[in-house]
């Protein structure tokens, strides 16, 4: 397992009176090469779950293991820095964090942080700035000139140049345009398929979600719900109805097609499946 | 009747590349048009020209029958009230209620009346729990609220929103776009929104498309939608109901509806006839 959570909870302003129980008592289990989504109503607790998962918080009782690190609450760990090269941490709308006077200075900064040679980190990061698409002849611009998309995949590329094994996005497509948005969750399936990084995405777009996903964790206030396989997941009315989950297109058109009579058999994942099974149910 | 009227227009950054480039359309009173179009199409560039944010190089824009230039921009300004994408960046006052009482300041309403005022839009838009609390504390669907209020409070006569809802959570956005569809029914407001989401594309009168500075189409909605070969062109999201009438086609079944429950309906029919 690459991550795993023991009982986990994290308290805001522990032992005063505005104390707050944003995690309580988590157990989850996350495998590595997987993609992963995390869903859930805003304030049900998924930014502060990820924000351990590269020590940005630690927690308040309980124990985490990514990889070789642990932590334990009340207890030091060592080597935190290492463990923040090997998770990298999208933020929501991370554009906002660019800072460098140029696109190629802001991506070589991150490895730079951790001690490559401005060379080497130099190298990263071309090669970083190529994966995401951003050509290079915009490398010595500003990073502030470009669109909010390109600013996007600049941000992304600081984080991929740092080349860690765990990727977490938090809501990675929010406000970007239709084409914006697939380009980057493209380039994660390319990153995924291609690298074998495992990927965490923090999303309210249950049709990205649906069409991408390996697995869904369902979290609400404090809690993991459930995990489960994206196609079983949105596959359980019950639960579904019971915390108010928006279906994806494809699943609500699904239901209706059952509810008027058809079988459909099989998965019907993706829409080309599913007309496929259509036909055949209607020439049988 | 006419609330906006825009002839011409033409306006660049860069002198090279046209973000408006010699654009020309009418807007009803009391309608709800969207602007639809990528990043970089020119859509933005076109709402903060009819705000009077920017200058147009040529061409004019006529609102309420008043040409918008220098002379004129504070009287039209009191016609129209923007609401931008980001909701952290539109904050001024320390409370929601301070924050609503900017604007009304800024236009002079006396001190008396302005009370009444802020009660009136904040309950109108769902806000009195709020009055008191800081806006950097609310949600991202309740400060957009809280703009819209700002907004609402100054009367006017157009509202332009600016992907107002997309930085929202989908509850967020749902309720937004309720309070938008509402203030277009009840009270006549005349509605301008830049947006991706097609959903609120449907719920509107009239959908404008940017392309490369320049508008591609305006027509109703559904009559958009019908061109799915052109939006895709332009790197615009097709709905899913014509996205399943592409699929099913490929597949060598026609169907003639164009919403998901009229389809469901026909192959139910075929399945049945076979």
């Amino acid at each position: 397992m690459a991550i795993t959570f023991k009982s986990l909870s994290y308290i805001y302003d522990k032992g005063t009176p505005f104390a707050h129980v944003a995690l309580d008592k988590i157990d989850l289990s996350l495998e590595e090469g997987k993609v992963t989504a995390l869903i859930g109503e805003t304030g049900s607790g998924k930014s502060t779950l990820v924000e351990h998962l590269n020590a940005l918080l630690l927690p308040s009782e309980g124990e985490l293991e990514i990889l070789d690190y642990k932590m334990v609450a009340g207890h030091k760990t060592k080597g935190l820095k290492m463990l923040r090269k090997k998770v990298g941490l999208v933020f929501q709308f991370s554009e906002y964090q660019l800072f460098e006077e140029t696109i190629l200075k802001d991506v070589a900064f991150g490895p730079m942080n951790f001690g490559v040679t401005p060379e080497e980190a130099q190298k990263k990061a071309v090669k970083a700035l190529k994966l995401v698409g951003i050509s290079e002849d915009l490398f010595n611009n500003s990073p502030l000139d470009l669109s909010g998309g390109q600013k996007r995949r600049v941000a992304i590329a600081g984080i991929l140049a740092i080349e860690p094994d765990i990727i977490v996005l938090d809501e990675p497509t929010a406000g970007l345009d239709p084409k914006g948005a697939q380009d980057i969750i493209s380039l994660f399936m390319k990153i995924n398929r291609q690298y074998g990084k495992t990927i965490i995405i923090v999303s309210h777009d249950n049709d990205m979600v649906y069409n991408y996903a390996d697995e869904v964790v369902l979290m609400s206030k404090g809690h993991v719900v459930t995990k489960k396989e994206t196609v079983e997941f949105f596959d359980d009315d019950a639960l579904l109805d019971e915390y108010g989950i928006l279906r994806p297109q494809i699943v609500m058109f699904k239901k209706m097609l059952k509810d008027i009579g058809f079988k459909l058999k099989g998965e019907n994942r993706t829409l080309e499946d599913l007309s496929k099974t259509i036909v055949k149910e209607v020439r049988r | 009747m006419k609330i906006i009227e825009v002839k011409n227009l033409v306006y660049s950054y860069d002198n090279k590349k046209m973000a408006a480039n010699d654009i020309s359309f009418e807007i009803e009173k009391g309608s709800y048009t969207t602007i639809i179009g990528h990043n970089g199409s020119g859509k933005s560039t076109l709402a903060k020209l009819m705000a009077g944010l920017l200058e147009a190089k040529s061409g004019e824009i006529l609102i309420d029958g008043i040409k918008l230039n220098e002379e004129n921009i504070q009287s039209i300004r009191n016609k129209m009230a923007i609401v931008f994408q980001n909701p952290d960046n539109q904050f001024i006052g320390s409370t929601v209620k301070d924050d609503i009482a900017f604007g009304l300041e800024n236009h002079q309403v006396p001190g008396n009346q302005m009370e009444a005022i802020i009660l009136e839009y904040a309950h109108k838009i769902g806000l009195d729990a709020f009055m008191d609390k800081e806006p950097s504390n609310l949600s991202g669907g309740q400060k957009q609220r809280v703009a819209i209020a700002g907004a609402l409070a100054m009367g006017p006569d157009i509202i332009i929103f600016d992907e107002a809802t997309s930085m929202l959570d989908p509850k967020g956005k749902r309720d937004i776009k309720k309070i938008m569809s509402d203030l277009h029914k009840e009270k006549n407001i005349t509605i301008i929104s830049i947006t991706h989401d097609i959903e609120e594309v449907l719920q509107a009168d009239n959908c404008i498309v940017m392309n490369a500075g320049k508008i591609l189409m305006i027509d109703k909605p559904s009559k958009i939608f019908e061109k799915s070969e052109e939006l895709r062109k332009v790197g615009l999201e097709v709905p899913f109901s014509a996205l399943v009438k592409e699929a099913l086609k490929k597949e060598g079944l026609k169907v003639k509806s164009d919403d998901l429950e009229g389809m469901v309906k026909e192959l139910w029919q075929l399945h049945s006839n076979h």
